[in-house]
C-alpha cells in the first residue's frame, strides 16, 4: 500500500486525518452532552417547576436577517444566561426546511425560526415538529398559530410594491402612484415592472393567490388580470430580494415585494419607496420546535421568549416586520394589518391548489 | 492494455478508489434519486412543468458551450503558442471568472450592462434587457470559458513541438500546421473541454438564478421548488433529469472519441522551441485576450468599487465600513481556505491515480467508473449537498466532523475536471514509456509514480487549480452541511446578499478572490520553477 503514489499523497492523507481528529475533538461531545444536561436541570429546581432553568447548548436554524440574528441572540442570552446558542443563519427559509428534512434521521436543530408559516406547516404535517403551545402565545390571535401548536406565528410581513422614486418622478410624471393592483395594468408601466417568479419564490405565489382571492376565486378573472399584468412585466426574477435590488439600482421602476424588506433597503439611503396597494396579502412569520432535537427544554424557553412583547418589539425595530402582538407598536412608516386593506386570504386553499394554479398561469401567459 | 489481475497492489488500490467513489458519489446520490418514489416521478413528469425548462437548458447549453469552447481555445492558443506579452497577467485573468460566487458576479453584470447599467446606459445610452437568454448566454460564456481554456491549454502545452517544426520544415504554412497538426493534437483536450463545459453549464444554478429572469432552466426550477415551496420531491426528479442528460452527453462523447490515439509525447519532449507564429496572430491573440481581460476586470472592478463606497450606485463616499463584516467573520474565511486547499490537493491526486488506472489498465466495469468520475459535474451542487446531508447525517455517523465532511464533499464534487485533465494528459503520453518501466520489472504503481506522474505536472496543476477555485466558491454543496463553526465564506456572502447588504457582500467577495489569487500565484510560482528545472535537465 505504501507505494501507491508519492510521499506527498501520504502526507496529505495524514493532514486530512489530523484535521478530522482535531475537528472531532472539538465537536463530538456537543450532541451527547446537551440532551443529558437538559433533564438534569429540572430536578435541581423542584420549587418552581414551571420556570426550570434551561441550560446547555441550543441549536437555532434562523431565516431572519443577519443583523436581527445577532441582536436577537444577544437579548435571549441576557434573559437565559445558562443557554449557549448555536445559531445557523440562512436567509432562505426553503433551504432550512429542506435541511431539517434531510437531517431527520439525526436531528441537529432545536428551533426553526423565521420564514413564513408555509415553510413550517409541511414539516409539521410530516411529523417532524414537536407540538408546543407556549403560555405566551395564549393571547395571540388563532389565525396566527397552528391549532395543535406545531408552529406559532410571531411576526407579520405585508406584501407591497417597491417604487424607484428617482425614475418614477422623471419618467412617469403624468402617472399616479399605484393605489390598487389594477393600477399596475396601466400601459405606462410596460417594461418597467419586475415580479419575483411565482414558480420559484414564495412571495411571487402569494401575490398571485391574493389576486385569486381578490376575484373571489374566479380563476378566469384572476388569470385575465395576470395576463394583462404580464404585458407590463419586464422580468420575472429568480429570487425575491433581486426585485428590490434591481429597482433600487434603477434598472426597473417598480416591483412586487415584501414591505419590510423594501423598508430595510430604503434605510440604506436608496431612492425607493414602499407602497401597499389595497387588497394585499400577508405572511405569518413562524417559530417551531424540531422533534427529537438535542435540547427540548431550552427550545421551549426560546419559543416562550420569542413570543414576549420585548422580543417582538426588538424584531420590529431590527427588521421592520410587525409583531402578532397588538401591544407592540409597528416600525415607523411600516404598514400594519389594521391600516392596510387585506384580501380574505385562505392559506390552506392557496397551498392545496398551488400546482394547479401555477400551471394555469403558465398556460395563460405562455411561459 | 495490461490486465491488472496479476498485481494485487493494483487491485487493492483500485478497489479502494472505487469503494470511495461509491461511498461518496453514488451512495449520497442514490438518496436523492430515491426521494420522490415511483409515484413522485410519474406525477411530476406527467405535469410537464419540466418540459420548457428542459429545452431552455438544452438551448443555453448548446449556445454557451460553443462560444465558451471557442473562447477557451483562443485563450489557450494565445497562452501556449503566441509571443504575446504579459502572459502571467493573462493567466490570472483566465481563472478569475471561476473565482467568485456566481450570484455576485451576475449581479455585477447587471450593474454594468443592465437597463440602467454603467456601460450600457450611461456610456452608450442603451437600455438593453439583459435578463433572459441573451444575458445568460453571455455570462455563461465568460464564466465557463476558463474550464475549456484550462483543459485545452494543458494538452496544447504538452503537444510535441517537433511535429510542428517538422511540418514547417517540410514547407507547410502556419495555417496548414494549425489545421493539420495543432488542432488534431488538441482533440483529447477539446473533447474533454466540450463535455465538461456543456455539463457544467447545464448544471449551473447561480448565473441563471440571477440573470436568466423568467427563462427558467432545470437547475433554477429545481432550486425554486426547494427554496420557494420546500418541494424536495419534485426537485429531485429535476435533478435526475439532469443526470440523464449528462449520461447522454457522456455517451455521445465516447462515440465521437472512438479508438483514436493521441500520443504526442514519446520521451524527450519540450527540448525544441515551437515554430514562431506570424506577427498578425500574435497581435490578434493579444487584442482578443486584452478585450476579454478588460471585460473581466470591469466586472471585478464593480465589485471592488461597491466594497469601498458607502452605497454603490447612490452614495460614492469612500469607506472601509463594509470590511467590518470581514473582521467579525474571520473563521469562515479560514475555513474556506483550509477546506479548499486540502480538498483540491486530495482531489487532484485522486483523479490522477484513477485516470491512470482507467486509461492504462484493462479491467471490467471501467466504462462505468469512468462515467462515475464525471457524474458529479452533472449533479447540481444543491443535490450533491442534499445527498450528503441525507446519507451522512445518521446517528451512527455523528462522530464525523463536519469540516471533514465538507472537505470530502468538495473533493468528490470536483473530481470531474481533475479527472478529465488527467485522462487528456495520459492520452498524450506514449504507452511505451510506462511499458518499458514495467518490462524492466517495475510494478504498475511504481511505473505510475516514477514515470507518468512527473510528466503529468500540468494536468495535476489543472486539477488542483480548478478543484481549488470551485471549492472556494461553492455555495450550494455546503449549504446543507455547514454548522456555525464550519461556515464558509460563500455562505456568509449569500447571507449578506439576502439581507440587502451589497457592500458587505462585495467586501467579502473581493477578499476571498484576493486571497485565492494569492494562493494560486504562489502555487504557480512554485510549480513553474519545478517545471522549469525539469525542462533544463
Amino acid at each position: 500500500m505504501d507505494n501507491i503514489t508519492r510521499r506527498e499523497f501520504l502526507k496529505m492523507v495524514g493532514a486530512g486525518a489530523a484535521l478530522t481528529a482535531a475537528g472531532l475533538a472539538g465537536c463530538a461531545p456537543t450532541p451527547t452532552v446537551a440532551p443529558t444536561k437538559a433533564p438534569v436541570a429540572a430536578p435541581t429546581a423542584p420549587v418552581a417547576p414551571t420556570i426550570a432553568r434551561p441550560t446547555g447548548k441550543l441549536s437555532v436554524y434562523s431565516a431572519l436577517n443577519e443583523t436581527t440574528n445577532n441582536e436577537f441572540i444577544k437579548a435571549f442570552k441576557a434573559a437565559y444566561p445558562g443557554v449557549d446558542v448555536d445559531l445557523l443563519p440562512m436567509g432562505a427559509a426553503g433551504e432550512l426546511q429542506t435541511r431539517i428534512r434531510t437531517e431527520k434521521a439525526s436531528p441537529k436543530c432545536d428551533v426553526f425560526i423565521g420564514g413564513s408559516s408555509e415553510f413550517h406547516d409541511p414539516l409539521g404535517k410530516d411529523g417532524l415538529l414537536e407540538a408546543y403551545k407556549s403560555p405566551n402565545a395564549a393571547t395571540v390571535d388563532a389565525t396566527f398559530k397552528e391549532a395543535n401548536g406545531l408552529w406559532t406565528g410571531w411576526y407579520i410581513g405585508i406584501f407591497g410594491f417597491v417604487l424607484n422614486t428617482d425614475r418614477f418622478g422623471k419618467e412617469m410624471a403624468n402617472v399616479k402612484k399605484p393605489a390598487t393592483w389594477d393600477d399596475l395594468l396601466d400601459p405606462a408601466w410596460k417594461g418597467k415592472l419586475v415580479y419575483p417568479d411565482p414558480i420559484k419564490t414564495g412571495g411571487g405565489y402569494i401575490f398571485m393567490a391574493a389576486q385569486l382571492f381578490r376575484f373571489n376565486k374566479d380563476e378566469d378573472k384572476a388569470m385575465e388580470y395576470m395576463k394583462k399584468l404580464h404585458a407590463n412585466v419586464a422580468q420575472y426574477t429568480g429570487t425575491s430580494p433581486q426585485v428590490i435590488q434591481l429597482v433600487s439600482q434603477g434598472q426597473f421602476i417598480g416591483g412586487l415585494n415584501w414591505g419590510h424588506d423594501i423598508l430595510t433597503t430604503k434605510a440604506q439611503g436608496l431612492p425607493i419607496e414602499l407602497i401597499v396597494p389595497e387588497l394585499t396579502a400577508f405572511e405569518i412569520g413562524a417559530v417551531s420546535i424540531v422533534k427529537g432535537g438535542p435540547n427540548l427544554t431550552a427550545a421551549k424557553a426560546f419559543v416562550d421568549w420569542v413570543l414576549t412583547p420585548e422580543a417582538g418589539a426588538l424584531n420590529v425595530k431590527l427588521s421592520n416586520r410587525a409583531s402578532v402582538r397588538k401591544e407592540v407598536p409597528p416600525a415607523p412608516g411600516a404598514p400594519t394589518l389594521d391600516k392596510v386593506k387585506l384580501v380574505p386570504y385562505d392559506r390552506q386553499w392557496a397551498s392545496d391548489n398551488k400546482d394547479r394554479i401555477l400551471k394555469k398561469w403558465q398556460a395563460a401567459v405562455g411561459m | 492494455m495490461r490486465r491488472i489481475s496479476r498485481e494485487p497492489s493494483v487491485v487493492i488500490t483500485l478497489a479502494l478508489l472505487v469503494g470511495l467513489m461509491f461511498a461518496f458519489i453514488i451512495y449520497p446520490q442514490v438518496q436523492v434519486v430515491l426521494v420522490p418514489g415511483l409515484g413522485g416521478y410519474v406525477s411530476f413528469l406527467a405535469e410537464q412543468t419540466w418540459v420548457k425548462p428542459f429545452f431552455n437548458s438544452l438551448q443555453v447549453m448548446c449556445l454557451s458551450t460553443t462560444t465558451a469552447v471557442i473562447l477557451g481555445f483562443i485563450y489557450a492558443y494565445a497562452m501556449v503558442y503566441s509571443k504575446m506579452p504579459f502572459k502571467p497577467f493573462f493567466r490570472v485573468i483566465g481563472v478569475l471568472p471561476l473565482l467568485s460566487p456566481p450570484f455576485v458576479v451576475a449581479a455585477s453584470y447587471i450593474l454594468l450592462f443592465g437597463p440602467r447599467g454603467v456601460i450600457s446606459y450611461f456610456v452608450f445610452g442603451q437600455s438593453p434587457n439583459i435578463l433572459g437568454l441573451g444575458g445568460l448566454w453571455g455570462v455563461q460564456t465568460i464564466a465557463f470559458f476558463p474550464f475549456a481554456y484550462q483543459l485545452i491549454a494543458d494538452v496544447l502545452a504538452r503537444s510535441d513541438a517537433r511535429m510542428e517544426q517538422a511540418a514547417r520544415n517540410l514547407g507547410a504554412g502556419p495555417w496548414q500546421v494549425f489545421r493539420t497538426i495543432t488542432l488534431p493534437m488538441a482533440r483529447p483536450g477539446l473533447l474533454a473541454a466540450i463535455l465538461m463545459t456543456a455539463i457544467y453549464i447545464v448544471e449551473d444554478f447561480g448565473n441563471p438564478a440571477l440573470i436568466a429572469g423568467q427563462f427558467t432552466v432545470l437547475p433554477t426550477q429545481a432550486y425554486g421548488l426547494i427554496s420557494g415551496f420546500g418541494d424536495v420531491s419534485g426537485a429531485s426528479v429535476v435533478s435526475t433529469i439532469l443526470l440523464l442528460l449528462a449520461l447522454a452527453l457522456y455517451i455521445t462523447k465516447t462515440r465521437i472519441e472512438g479508438q483514436r490515439s493521441y500520443v504526442t509525447i514519446s520521451g524527450r519532449a519540450g527540448t525544441i522551441p515551437r515554430p514562431p507564429v506570424p506577427m498578425i496572430v500574435n497581435v490578434f491573440c493579444f487584442v482578443a485576450c486584452s478585450l476579454l481581460a478588460i471585460l473581466i476586470l470591469m466586472v471585478y472592478g464593480v465589485l471592488f468599487v461597491s466594497a469601498i463606497v458607502e452605497v454603490f450606485p447612490v452614495k460614492w463616499t469612500p469607506t472601509f465600513k463594509h470590511f467590518e463584516f470581514l473582521t467579525s467573520n474571520i473563521t469562515p474565511m479560514q475555513n474556506t481556505l483550509v477546506y479548499g486547499t486540502v480538498a483540491a490537493i486530495i482531489c487532484a491526486l485522486f483523479a490522477m491515480l484513477l485516470g491512470f488506472l482507467v486509461q492504462r489498465r484493462e479491467w471490467r466495469g471501467k466504462r462505468v467508473v469512468d462515467f462515475i468520475a464525471i457524474m458529479p459535474a452533472a449533479v447540481p451542487g444543491i443535490f450533491f449537498g442534499i445527498g450528503y446531508a441525507t446519507a451522512f447525517n445518521q446517528p451512527w455517523l455523528d462522530w464525523i466532523d463536519r469540516g471533514a465532511l465538507i472537505t470530502i464533499s468538495m473533493i468528490f464534487w470536483n473530481i470531474p475536471v481533475a479527472y478529465q485533465a488527467a485522462i487528456a494528459g495520459l492520452q498524450q503520453i506514449d504507452r511505451s514509456l510506462d511499458d518499458a518501466a514495467t518490462s524492466l520489472g517495475a510494478g504498475s504503481l511504481r511505473a505510475f509514480r516514477d514515470i507518468l506522474f512527473p510528466m503529468l505536472d500540468g494536468a495535476l496543476l489543472t486539477g488542483f487549480v480548478t478543484a481549488f477555485v470551485r471549492a472556494v466558491t461553492t455555495l450550494s454543496v455546503v449549504i446543507f452541511l455547514f454548522t456555525p463553526s464550519t461556515t464558509v465564506a460563500t455562505i456568509k456572502i449569500f447571507q449578506l446578499i439576502n439581507d440587502f447588504m451589497w457592500g458587505g457582500a462585495t467586501a467579502f467577495t473581493v477578499s476571498v478572490v484576493g486571497v485565492a489569487v494569492l494562493v494560486l500565484v504562489l502555487v504557480w510560482t512554485i510549480s513553474g520553477r519545478r517545471v522549469g528545472l525539469q525542462r533544463t535537465q
